[in-house]
């Protein structure tokens, strides 16, 4: 039941998103990141189609090292000769489909215990609470390579641990927003109606919370990219896959730095720049469209500090001054308190 | 009142040290039933005996002769004598002597880092904030996008191609004999800080974004306070203004994040030291991750996190201090 109301509300927000998807389509810098981010996700599932070699082929010794040709568009990597334009493409689908799987999970997950912890209050509020402040001083980077070395090395376990470990952000940012809803006359009349909890924070509260999450959402898809390139950097994703990440660990264990092979370096770079630089405007534009007095820029400070997680008090500091996320008349301070049954 | 909540605040930080420790012990225990397996994989052709011998040795010598609850008994007693342990490295050194002799190494790139990045940033973001909207304002804008969008370690890898192959202005890759060789003279010094030199550009350049940005919003949000507005209507200068009323005031929170981003760029560094070849903390911990050297990995981990905690306390200790305004016991 708990499941399928989340969902439910989702499907039912389904309208909403298609209106977000103009809005975002009506700001010229929206379009950009709109545009860019189909053309990844259309390179992504047609890769096969659109690489002109076999990226996986290795066995093609007089075509190792050339420079950028019409016959090789990014030219060849100079240790086994594979064609780095197909590389470049299949290197698509890895961090597209880790950047948004884990995003999406961390959507769900994030909201789910920022409700909990700022609805229902109390000891789950404390035990949520607790668990955010444990997560934030242990060193995400060197925990992650503990655990892949662990449980293995492949996506899989890098999403469930990006996910273990990063839903703390959200979690935060959602849970400060709730405890200003939940003080909101419309939530205390459903209260007094005899509304269940449950039915308050899936019909009620997480409504209000959706756009922080959708916006919040395209932010971790960019910063996910990210750290996954990082990973693969160091030879910890799955080894029988190109990505991004491993190709520029490959040109640097190949010498390319040596030989000055720049178009080996430059063409993940440039990837992982594109991937994260179009999910990252949209994110910056959703946040204008949905908070048009809080500046551009403080999207990205957060961005910025997104690993780290320390940047949500900013974030609500600035989101109180406005004002426009919070209902009109809060008439008494929000306060932990749990005056429920 | 105020006695009462820094009891309350170390105390707590004392308890999420104690989970922290705890997640420390059971971490590597994950998916085994007999770690010595682990440690001492069968190897060639070895009998079912000989290999029980072996494991029942292994076992002893890294104390998983006795149940888990006794050994975080052990582990408790040793963290308070501060030994993490022993490294399975050869020689069998103390993991903490491992640290001791890396940590210094780590923390001439992060600190230089943390110095350069303060630094410029605190001027470019002081620029920003007084031109707002003109083209500083939005050269730092354009500055974040894409300083966000590049990893650090491609643009290490960049900085690497091009400053250190391409133009030989700087090392490359560290010399490995630079360690062994440091004896504090002037030379020495100044062939540690020629080859930290890419590292530390590589970090900063994203470490001088973040901070300008820090600044930049910091400072307009005290530029639209009340006793800001009061100063310029008394008719002080536009410099008299920014200094005395406004950085003053906006540097506050900046200072407090000091603590918190030197124990980030030490975890952080990783990937860069890698690049490098620098001989830090991260190579540290990224040799101990190849050979499976648990006791070292789990050491480094604890040290950062005991890192990030005291500097987590520091901070909040420190804010009370600074800003009357911040009330207490209302934090959280």
């Amino acid at each position: 039941m708990s499941k399928q109301n989340v969902l439910l509300q989702v499907a039912r927000r389904g309208g909403s998103f298609l209106s977000l998807v103009r809005k975002l389509w009506q700001h010229p810098k929206g379009r950009v990141g709109l545009i860019l981010v189909s053309l990844l996700v259309l390179t992504a599932i047609l890769a096969p189609v659109l690489a002109p070699y076999d990226p996986y082929d290795v066995t093609q010794r007089a075509e190792k090292g050339l420079r950028p040709s019409l016959a090789h568009p990014l030219g060849t990597t100079i240790t086994t000769g594979q064609d780095i334009f197909s590389m470049l493409i299949y290197g698509t689908r890895v961090s597209l489909m880790i950047g948004i799987i884990t995003g999406i999970i961390l959507a769900f997950l994030g909201a789910l215990m920022g409700v909990m912890a700022g609805y229902i209050g109390g000891f789950v509020d404390n035990l949520i609470m607790r668990t955010v402040d444990v997560l934030l001083v242990i060193p995400t980077l060197p925990l992650i390579i503990v655990l892949t070395g662990l449980l293995g090395r492949s996506y899989f376990v890098i999403v469930l641990v990006f996910v273990l470990f990063g839903w703390t952000g959200l979690a935060r940012v959602i849970r400060s927003l709730v405890l200003v809803l939940k003080n909101s006359n419309y939530v205390k009349a459903a209260e007094l109606a005899g509304a269940s909890r449950w039915y308050i924070m899936t019909k009620h509260i997480l409504p209000g919370t959706s756009h922080l999450i959708i916006m919040n959402t395209t932010l971790t898809c960019a910063g996910i990219m990210v750290a996954e390139a990082g990973l693969s950097f160091l030879g910890l994703g799955d080894p029988t896959a190109i990505s991004w990440g491993k190709m520029l660990a490959e040109a640097q264990g190949g010498g390319a730095l040596l030989f000055g092979a720049w178009w080996w370096i430059l063409a993940p770079g440039a990837g992982i720049f594109l991937a994260v630089f179009s999910f990252m405007r949209i994110g910056i534009v959703m946040e204008e469209i949905f908070n048009p007095r809080m500046k551009a820029s403080s999207s990205i400070y957060k961005l910025f500090k997104h690993l780290n997680n320390d940047y949500l008090d900013e974030v609500f500091d600035s989101m109180d001054d406005e004002g426009t996320t919070v209902p009109p008349e809060p008439s008494r301070p929000a306060v932990l308190e749990s005056d429920h049954d | 009142m105020k006695r009462s909540y820094v009891i309350k605040r170390i105390l707590y930080a004392v308890f999420i040290f104690f989970i922290v420790l705890t997640l420390n012990f059971f971490i590597p225990r994950i998916g085994v039933s007999d770690p010595a397996e682990r440690y001492y994989p069968p190897q060639g052709a070895m009998s079912e005996i000989e290999y029980d011998i072996i494991k029942q040795f292994t076992r002893a010598q890294y104390g998983f002769d006795v149940s888990t609850f006794q050994q975080y008994i052990r582990y408790l007693k040793d963290l308070a004598h501060f030994d993490l342990g022993t490294s399975l490295q050869a020689g069998s050194p103390k993991v903490t002597a491992l640290i001791g002799e890396r940590l210094p190494w780590t923390l001439v790139l992060s600190v230089t880092t943390l110095i350069i990045s303060l630094s410029i940033g605190l001027l470019f973001g002081t620029l920003a904030a007084w031109k707002r909207g003109r083209w500083q304002d939005t050269a730092l804008l354009n500055a974040s996008t894409i300083s966000v969008a590049l990893p650090a370690f491609f643009i290490a890898l960049m900085l690497s191609f091009y400053l250190g192959f391409e133009l030989e202005l700087f090392p490359a890759y560290t010399n490995p004999n630079m360690v062994g060789q440091f004896d504090w003279s002037w030379k020495a010094i100044q062939v540690v800080f020629n080859n930290a030199a890419l590292p530390i550009m590589s970090m900063a350049l994203g470490g001088i974004v973040g901070y300008s940005q820090t600044t930049r919003n910091s400072v307009i949000a005290v530029t639209n306070e009340d006793f800001v507005i009061t100063a310029r209507a008394k008719g002080l200068s536009h410099t008299t203004v920014l200094y005395k009323h406004v950085l003053r005031n906006a540097l506050l929170p900046l200072s407090t994040s000091i603590g918190m981003s030197i124990s980030g760029l030490i975890g952080g560094a990783i990937i860069i030291e890698q690049v490098f070849n620098w001989q830090g903390m991260g190579t540290l911990f990224l040799q101990a991750n190849s050979t499976k050297d648990y006791p070292l990995m789990m050491g480094i981990m604890l040290f950062l996190s005991a890192f990030a905690i005291l500097a987590n306390l520091v901070t909040e200790l420190f804010y009370v201090i600074l800003d009357p305004r911040v009330s207490v016991g209302d934090k959280r």
